[in-house]
């Protein structure tokens, strides 16, 4: 009987280890993502704007706009070494 | 190849007689570009001045605008008649002084029918629009007015209003606000007023007319018909006319911008009494052609000078691509970021390998690679245009090289064919993850990242390398050691980490004995190339020692070539494990009704999840790509802001000499 209540125990372990990870994983690419969203609200805004007035700059516009983005880029890694 | 076409400087000068025989000539050969004279009054310039137009340039101008306002009535463009057969641009002429002033009179004879008909039918329409409220009302119009002690007030109101003096009404409810009608005496005028203002009452004018308020309704209808069917058959007209004549005026167009370019081309050259002077470069491949030209063109009563580059004079040659067919699609994208300057490596040619490279690591896909190449090539045949054209074959290029790397990876829609209990072929490399209980292999995914990372590695030597190449051209030997530096720093870090830990796919150099402090041989060479690149780094410049870090995240933001690719292929795992495993298999075995609207909502499913992986595959994988040429590549050597080469004339599509 005691047996059998801890074999389940620690199944119940082992999944709310895999919950956990999951969860994890899942915060690293949400919280990054809002992270680099709001960086890079206002580095577009700014960089469509100055677009508009020279399309010269477009190059360096989409430069500092995609700068943030690495961090998602960061979390997504990181949240599939969590995963595997 | 990595380099921009070689330029050469060339004057030109002649007398004035010989000036529209030399700017015909320069513009036939559409090779020469020129720099524009700007007069500033510097010392050794005076009575030089910026030309005039040659004679006829305002004749000329005239016409075209003529040509395009038609142009504009037909609503076409030249490009509407490329691969037509070219017409001789001397009858051209002949037909435009012949024809042109008809043509226009046509034109303008008809869009003055059409705006007038257009013009009655607005005013029909508001007639319309004042009759109709009455229309609700059983008085002929006739009856509203024409007395001589007795007002008439009509009005919209949605509520019956109680009027307190004595008086004749007409009210007509309706869900829009119904129609009232008053008749009162000249002397209670004031009362009526105060009480349709308590009420809401939105009084309008009463039409000054006679007869059936319907009928008339009906006549305005009918005339307005008739004016419809004028505008019809005037747009037939017009049509008519386009069919006849666009061919005709987009070749005039051609030719006329031709006369009028060549004609102003002056504005562009300084000149003095006599003599005039056109500044500009050549490709040095085409000098001779040019000088060959020009002598004959004037019977060799003209001076062209291959200008040496004087020391101190700094002058900027236009650029011009010199790139083999396969790499000159990618020209646009590096024309997106800028053009090269003419001094700098032109790295067109590696981003036309890596970039579909990059995109068919992160896409890695044979079904999603060949709709993307379908859409490539069925889009070139709609979608005319140079940048178009350009940026469809790179996309082409970049889906065959998603389909190589499907095949490597194994993947079909997300999935491995072993899924279908197909074995082709094992995967190169796997991506494949463990969703649904087809799933077939556990992808690597520390392998696949490190693959990424070791490409960027790559990528940020060869780019520090081209950063040596550029500004050893300049001497700049502070810069060259900086840039040195910089690879001795990664390098250096990379040995460090090699020989601390084992990293898959890399060199495992935690074997060899220490020597001192735990370090052993590879982990004190990768100290010493530390310390050496910070020193170049910082003989460069101090403030860019607070950069050092970026080589670490440079370095993992190629990850996103492994990462961005993974997430692509979950969501077309569960895409194929929603649509087929949740909803289409369990209803196969047994088909009911119900079974089989599922099945159907499964196939919706699976059809609009793999539209939209594809699409969110097009967007990830190029502009992902991109974004590393842009940043991690371009950043370390390119600067780009150079002018682009624009020869003087242009290629006639339409017409001939």
């Amino acid at each position: 009987m005691d047996l059998a209540t801890a074999i389940v125990t620690v199944e119940m372990v082992e999944a709310s280890q895999m919950g956990m990870k999951a969860l994890g994983a899942g915060l690293a690419v949400g919280l990054t993502g809002i992270g680099a969203g709001v960086a890079e609200m206002g580095i577009g805004a700014a960089a469509v704007g100055a677009t508009a007035e020279n399309k010269d700059i477009f190059g360096l516009a989409l430069l500092l706009t995609v700068i943030p983005e690495t961090i998602v880029i960061f979390g997504l890694v990181v949240s599939l070494l969590i995963l595997f | 190849m990595l380099q921009p076409k070689t330029m050469t400087r060339l004057l030109i000068v002649g007398s004035k007689e010989q000036m529209s025989s030399a700017v015909t000539e320069l513009y036939r050969h559409h090779l020469f570009h020129i720099t524009d004279y700007t007069d500033q009054g510097k010392e050794g310039f005076e009575g030089v001045r910026i030309g005039q137009p040659m004679a006829g340039a305002t004749e000329l101008s005239t016409d075209l605008i003529k040509i395009r306002s038609i142009e504009n009535t037909f609503g076409l463009t030249p490009d509407d008649y490329l691969g037509a057969p070219k017409r001789p641009a001397a009858s051209i002429r002949e037909i435009i002084e012949r024809d042109l002033p008809k043509i226009e009179e046509k034109v303008s004879n008809l869009t003055a029918q059409r705006s007038s008909a257009e013009a009655r039918i607005r005013v029909n329409e508001q007639r319309i629009a004042e009759l109709e409220p009455f229309s609700v009302i059983p008085l002929e119009l006739g009856l509203y007015h024409g007395y001589d002690s007795i007002s008439v007030i009509a009005g919209r109101t949605s509520r019956d209003i109680d009027i307190p003096v004595p008086h004749e009404k007409f009210y007509t409810p309706a869900k829009s606000g119904g129609t009232m009608v008053i008749f009162f005496k000249n002397g209670d005028r004031s009362a009526v007023e105060e009480a349709l203002g308590n009420a809401e009452f939105q009084q309008i004018p009463i039409p000054a007319e006679d007869g059936s308020v319907r009928q008339k309704i009906d006549q305005y209808r009918s005339e307005i018909s008739t004016l419809n069917a004028e505008i019809a058959e005037i747009d037939r007209k017009i049509e008519t006319l386009k069919s006849e004549n666009g061919q005709f005026l987009a070749a005039c167009d051609e030719v006329l911008s031709a006369d009028v370019e060549q004609a102003e081309a002056p504005l562009r050259f300084a000149t003095t009494e006599l003599i005039f002077i056109a500044d500009g470069w050549v490709p040095t491949g085409d000098v001779e052609t040019v000088k060959s030209g020009l002598s004959q063109a004037t019977g060799d009563r003209i001076l062209v000078m291959e200008a040496e580059e004087s020391a101190g004079e700094q002058s900027k040659p236009p650029v011009e691509y010199n790139n083999p067919d396969f790499a000159k699609p990618t020209q646009t994208i590096v024309d997106i970021y800028s053009r090269p300057k003419y001094d700098e490596l032109d790295p067109t040619l590696m981003i036309a390998i890596i970039f579909p490279l990059f995109f068919g690591i992160i896409l890695g896909d044979i079904g999603y690679g060949l709709v993307l190449l379908g859409l490539a090539l069925g889009l070139k045949r709609v979608l005319k245009g140079e940048t178009v054209e350009h940026l469809l074959n790179v996309l082409r290029n970049a889906s065959i090289s998603a389909i190589i790397f499907g095949v490597i990876y194994a993947e079909i829609f997300g999935a491995h064919p072993g899924a279908l209990d197909i074995e082709l072929w094992e995967p190169l490399l796997s991506r494949h993850l463990l969703i649904g209980s087809h799933a077939h292999h556990q992808g690597d995914i520390a392998v696949l990242l490190v693959f990424a990372v070791w490409l960027g590695i790559l990528q940020m030597t060869m780019g520090r390398c081209m950063g040596v190449v550029n500004h050893y051209r300049h001497r700049d030997m502070v810069h060259v050691m900086g840039q040195v530096g910089w690879i001795a720093l990664m390098w250096g870090a990379l040995l460090l980490i090699w020989s601390i830990a084992a990293i898959p796919l890399m060199p495992d150099l935690t074997m060899l004995p220490a020597v001192v402090m735990g370090l052993n041989a590879a982990g004190i060479i990768g100290l010493l190339l530390l310390v050496a690149g910070t020193i170049a780094v910082m003989r460069e410049s101090p403030l860019e020692l607070i950069e050092i870090p970026s080589i670490v995240s440079h370095a993992l933001s190629y990850t996103r070539l492994a990462a961005v690719g993974l997430s692509s292929v979950a969501i077309a795992m569960v895409v194929n494990f929603i649509a087929i495993e949740m909803l289409i298999e369990p209803n196969l075995k047994e088909l009911t009704v119900v079974g089989i609207i599922i099945i159907v909502v499964g196939i919706a499913v699976l059809l609009v999840g793999h539209l939209l992986n594809t699409a969110l595959g097009l967007l990830g994988g190029g502009l992902q790509s991109l974004r590393l040429q842009y940043v991690e590549f371009f950043t370390k050597f390119y600067k780009g802001g150079g002018e682009k080469y624009k020869p003087f004339g242009m290629k006639k599509r339409l017409t001939e000499d």
